[in-house]
């Protein structure tokens, strides 16, 4: 018996596309999506994509946010109230504040909240206490901090601020770069980071084969404590994009559950395994565009904000069906 | 020589999983530059006293020295530090990443993998290529390289060889000797005596979680090494097996005809008489699992045919092997059982893939069910919860929702583990008794002094292989124990 390690001749390209087909599907049909929309209103043109581009941003960072967690075997639900709660800190304390003063906040409250969620996942570590339910009550928590922070809709940011996510100092133009930047950034390096260093990829260890990777000599717990550390991250930056975007700071609870599903939606869309280990970031966060596109689409085809729900969820599922179809049919080839 | 330090002294260490001890009291002592073989049969706590070196679970007493000093391995992370590096059974690689991740995860670098490799023979492994889509014997040389890289003090491999085709198993065998040469030590498990004959320096023994015995393996042959792992007869088996009338010359319910499936089965033949308990032995990892799976409709077979009373059977799922009549009985009893239901709803759970009409169900199930419960003498106190029942009893249950639904083959996958010798006892009269009526029984069992007590026939597998088949009542453990390592010496 001899054992066959070479296999079929165009490997590369066929675990290539094993891997990222579905992230390049998911972008194929993002831009699908745009270039649609760009029929179905009269004047597409750099306002739109600014627009586009800016108010994507909190479902993209989110979308990351859970992604990682998701890649690391855990789900963070807490990280709709992690973005309420940071977009509500920087509000209140950005307010009035010079544009050096408000980026120091901004870093300082990116650190509270990769350590705050650090904590979160070493008590998941050491509890034993499944994610789901752990974060679960974080998310409630957070939201209940968020609005003894702010307890009411308010509060500002600088000019500067609002120009690094929107490219403008009043939230509102034509400039579309720093908001790409902002988008394609922190997600590049993400990628890179969990593809590429060991630290990295014992979270997608983890979330793939707990009992191999510690065999293999991971630390596994500290590979999940990384994970929810990253994730709450993310999920700040998308508050502080929010504080950027609408120079507001909003408390209340239905941001958070609405956060944290759509994040959960965009994972899923984005082809990242609930069952954790498998898929991209970069998948979430076209996902996370389509999620957004979604509604000035559907009003632009003037179809009512109920129906319009309804049809999100629907290509959800569909979305989800056709890929699992496709999936069954590569494993009957095979 | 033979009084140079020992690099490795385990002393008294034992573990113990709730009530069931692993280890006893195991002692052993590594040399520096040999190779050592850790023997024992099935249970006897090698894997234990592997993952206990490998840090990945914890002594509960007794020490590990590595080279005088004592060492705590806290977690696997911690073990290369100690100069241990450990190749599990199953290869510890992530299946979602490519064998390129998985080298950086554990911060290896991919050229001196790629030259073990090639020293190995696995010329042109693709390094992009994901871990899942990669063949078992092809990880476990991977997961050596990997090893081999950290130049460990200490090599432990836990069955490494089991499933390797001959030529990767005899390279192996070369880095081993190649460790050897260079002053570094290798701890050896394996069921395979022949290999620990060739090339181990000395070989300890464990039975029953038990250092029983140190010996050289090469000054005697195998028998010396089989004779340790073999228990006193317990008191408990002593009593002579009732005689049994011949088992009826029923006509066959099941025959295998050279399956086979991947590299865990590799041609197995058997036929199945209604009215015989046919007894089923191998050591660890032999292919009997990918065996009961196929039968049962569990996993495809590549190759062969399975004849179930007269007609060719190809199940797809156990739903089309049940409704032939070939039923299984897994060891782990809650995972037949629905563990939080009564005994009743679990009785009753079998009928629903046979009655159709609801209807009819309603008005026949209570009768099923009662007749069942009076057959087996279950104790139905309460509706207890099936999970509340003793292991005996939710060992009947398991066997009762078959007799409700009704079923001519029952596969029972070590049905007996676990359980005390009275319940067992209870279990051997029952399954007698389903036999003398005519089922067929396949029994597969990890403890060969239960072979004279059920069986009529026994086969022993070896390397996804039925290598002897032999009367139970002739049979005895030492013999069934040597046939089990593939010591046979005219070959079945």
């Amino acid at each position: 018996m001899t054992v066959a390690v070479a296999a079929r001749a165009p490997a590369g390209i066929r675990h290539w596309l094993a891997r990222y087909g579905w992230t390049v599907g998911v972008w194929l049909l993002l831009f699908l999506l745009i270039g649609w929309y760009a029929t179905l209103i009269p004047s597409f043109g750099s306002f739109t994509i600014a627009s586009i581009a800016k108010n994507s941003l909190p479902t993209v960072f989110l979308a990351i946010a859970q992604a990682v967690a998701v890649i690391a075997g855990g789900i963070d639900l807490g990280a709709g109230a992690m973005m309420v709660l940071a977009n509500s800190v920087s509000a209140r304390f950005m307010e009035g504040q010079a544009a050096g003063t408000t980026a120091v906040i901004a870093v300082g409250i990116l650190a509270g909240a990769a350590i705050l969620n650090g904590l979160v996942g070493w008590i998941i570590v050491r509890s034993r206490v499944p994610d789901i339910i752990v974060t679960l009550a974080t998310l409630f928590v957070f939201s209940g901090v968020a609005l003894m922070v702010l307890p009411a809709p308010g509060g500002g940011t600088s000019g500067g601020f609002r120009w690094i996510f929107t490219g403008s100092t009043s939230g509102i133009g034509t400039n579309f770069w720093p908001s790409l930047v902002a988008l394609a950034v922190p997600t590049v390096l993400v990628a890179l980071w969990l593809r590429r260093t060991s630290r990295g990829l014992s979270l997608y260890a983890v979330g793939s084969d707990p009992d191999a990777a510690y065999l293999s000599g991971v630390k596994t717990a500290r590979a999940k404590i990384t994970a929810y550390a990253v994730a709450g991250a993310f999920a700040a930056l998308a508050g502080l994009a929010i504080t950027a975007i609408t120079a507001t700071g909003d408390p209340r609870f239905t941001n958070a559950s609405n956060g944290t599903l759509n994040s959960v939606a965009a994972v899923v869309l984005g082809g990242i395994a609930l069952t954790g280990g498998v898929g991209s970031v970069v998948g979430a966060v076209a996902a996370g565009v389509i999620l957004f596109v979604l509604y000035p689409i559907l009003t632009a085809m003037s179809i009512d904000p109920n129906t319009a729900q309804v049809i999100r969820g629907v290509l959800i599922v569909a979305v989800m069906m056709a890929a699992g179809l496709l999936e069954l049919r590569r494993r009957r080839t095979e | 020589m033979t009084d140079r330090a020992p690099l490795l002294l385990v002393r008294g260490v034992e573990k113990r999983f709730g009530s069931v001890v692993a280890l006893r009291s195991a002692d052993l002592t590594v040399r520096p530059g040999e190779i050592h073989a850790l023997l024992g049969a099935n249970g006897a706590g090698k894997s234990t006293l592997v993952k206990i070196l490998a840090g990945a679970i914890s002594a509960d007493a007794g020490t590990v020295h590595m080279n005088g000093e004592p060492v705590r391995v806290r977690a696997p992370s911690d073990a290369l530090s100690t100069g241990v590096a450990t190749v599990f059974q199953d290869p510890a690689l992530i299946p979602d990443l490519t064998v390129d991740e998985n080298l950086r995860l554990t911060g290896v670098e991919a050229g001196p993998v790629r030259e073990t490799l090639d020293r190995i023979g696995l010329v042109g492994l693709d390094l992009d290529a994901p871990i899942k889509e990669i063949q078992l014997p092809v990880l476990r040389v991977l997961d050596l390289a990997r090893a081999l890289v950290h130049d460990p003090h200490l090599l432990v491999l836990d069955e490494i060889t089991a499933a390797l085709p001959a030529d990767l198993a005899q390279r192996v065998v070369e880095i081993m000797r190649e460790r050897r040469d260079r002053g570094r030590s290798v701890l050896f498990i394996t069921h395979r005596l022949s290999e620990v004959l060739r090339v181990c320096d000395r070989a300890t023994i464990l039975r029953d979680g038990r250092h029983v015995a140190e010996l050289v393996p090469g000054e005697g042959g195998e028998d010396r090494l089989v004779e340790p792992m073999l228990g006193e007869v317990s008191a408990a088996v002593a009593e002579p097996p009732a005689p049994r009338a011949k088992a009826a010359e029923g006509g066959v319910v099941l025959e295998a005809r050279t399956l086979s499936s991947r590299e865990y089965l590799n041609g197995v033949s058997f036929e199945l008489r209604s009215g015989e308990v046919l007894g089923l032995v191998a050591l660890e990892g032999q292919g009997q699992d990918r065996l009961f799976d196929v039968l049962s409709g569990d996993r495809p077979f590549d190759g062969g045919d399975l004849v179930a009373n007269g007609a060719p059977l190809r199940a797809r799922s156990p739903f089309d092997a049940i409704r032939r009549g070939v039923v299984l009985i897994p060891s782990d009893r809650m995972l037949a059982l629905l563990p939080k239901r009564s005994v009743r709803e679990n009785l009753a759970s079998a009928l629903y893939n046979r009655v159709s009409r609801w209807f009819s169900l309603l008005s026949n199930e209570e009768q099923l069910v009662d007749d069942v419960i009076e057959r087996l003498t279950i104790d139905t106190r309460a509706h207890r919860e099936a999970r509340r029942l003793s292991g005996g009893n939710q060992q009947k249950l398991a066997v009762g929702r078959w007799l409700a639904a009704g079923f001519r083959t029952l596969l029972c996958f070590d049905p007996t583990r676990g359980i005390d010798i009275r319940t067992k006892e209870q279990i051997y009269t029952l399954l007698r008794g389903l036999a003398d009526e005519g089922s067929a029984i396949l029994y597969y069992t990890s403890e060969l002094a239960e072979i004279p007590l059920i069986c009529d026939r026994v086969l022993v597998m070896y390397g996804g292989k039925i290598v002897h088949e032999q009367a139970a009542a002739t049979a005895d453990e030492a013999m069934l124990l040597r046939a089990a390592h593939g010591l046979q010496e005219a070959s079945a």
